[in-house]
């Protein structure tokens, strides 16, 4: 399967879908929507923030591209759910970086505070986490660690179970690219968990 | 699926534990995404629609068209009407300013007036 072209603007239904397509559209967000949510949160870092991201993807994909065949809504959905995911990081950098300019934002150093770096860290680092409970929080500390791409390529094919050729329509990329991106997922992942990890 | 790619051992754990955190999210973050799942499918939601712009730029450019149009053709000229109150009440300013018509106006005769003009109808109309 090759990636989807941006085809996928043909035909916009700007509308609610009818009673059949909302029951199947019903059953994919249902069985999305969850694992939706832990890529956006692992992203994003911010609960509410990324239930907006599933929530905006949602709509998106219903107003949109409901009419769509329904084989082609999971990597439409996972483009959308990413791109929202990038708007509010761009926003929230944005953000910070207004913050960081005003003058009631220095500390008493006279040295700007930088909102993002000051972003409360979910527990310590990534090696010191893998026992236990808190194995998936270090494993989630990790993934937030990679570069976007990478985090995205490596989601989408493990806990999705998208392939190369859907992981590479929901990123709007080749699928060499996907392989890149996963394999230095993998090893990044790898060298920030630890060895005895695996 | 991976139809392509045999994941290690490592691969395998992360994405078990992955699955098993997204399937055991907290009851209130459940709730909220079926919440967030019945919105994007209501149909009600179109109710919103009328604020897309494709409604708000035919309304933008009617809005726009009567504007231009009070400006160019202008107010012109307002013409009041004038009813028969209008007429009395301007009557009376008249005879109340002119002190010798309003004399004239309490001396008269009304029955004499109409008489007089009964008369000269049936003048006329005989004449």
């Amino acid at each position: 399967m090759g990636t989807v072209t941006p085809s996928y603007c043909e035909g916009l239904a700007l509308s609610a879908p009818k009673d059949e397509t909302r029951r199947e559209l019903n059953r994919f967000l249902a069985d999305v929507e969850r694992k939706a949510y832990r890529m956006a949160r692992i992203a994003l870092r911010h609960d509410d923030d990324a239930l907006d991201a599933v929530q905006d993807a949602m709509l998106q994909l219903a107003r949109r591209y409901a009419a769509r065949p329904s084989a082609e809504w999971r990597p439409l959905f996972y483009r959308i759910l990413e791109n929202r995911i990038r708007d509010l990081q761009r926003r929230r950098m944005v953000r910070g970086k207004v913050m960081a300019l005003l003058p009631w934002r220095r500390d008493e150093d006279g040295e700007a505070r930088d909102p993002v770096a000051e972003a409360p860290d979910h527990g310590p680092g990534p090696a010191d986490q893998v026992e236990g409970q808190n194995v998936m929080a270090a494993l989630e500390a990790a993934l937030a660690k990679l570069p976007g791409r990478q985090r995205e390529a490596f989601l989408l094919r493990s806990m999705e179970g998208l392939d190369v050729a859907a992981t590479a329509a929901a990123m709007g990329c080749s699928d060499g690219s996907v392989k890149t991106h996963y394999f230095r997922a993998v090893q990044a992942l790898k060298a920030q968990l630890g060895e005895f990890w695996t | 699926m991976n139809t392509d790619h045999e994941p290690g051992e490592f691969e395998r754990r992360t994405a078990a534990l992955l699955r098993d955190s997204a399937e055991n999210l907290d009851g209130a973050t459940r709730a909220r995404l079926t919440r967030a799942r019945a919105a994007a499918l209501e149909p009600a939601n179109r109710a919103r629609s009328w604020l897309d712009f494709r409604y708000l730029a035919p309304a933008g450019a009617m809005a726009a068209a009567v504007l231009a149009t009070v400006l160019i053709v202008g107010p012109g000229e307002h013409v009041a009407p004038v009813n028969d109150a209008t007429n009395s009440a301007l009557f009376d300013m008249d005879l109340l300013a002119d002190a010798d018509a309003f004399e004239i106006a309490q001396e008269t005769d009304l029955e004499f007036i109409e008489w007089a003009a009964a008369q000269g109808e049936l003048d006329g109309a005989g004449g």
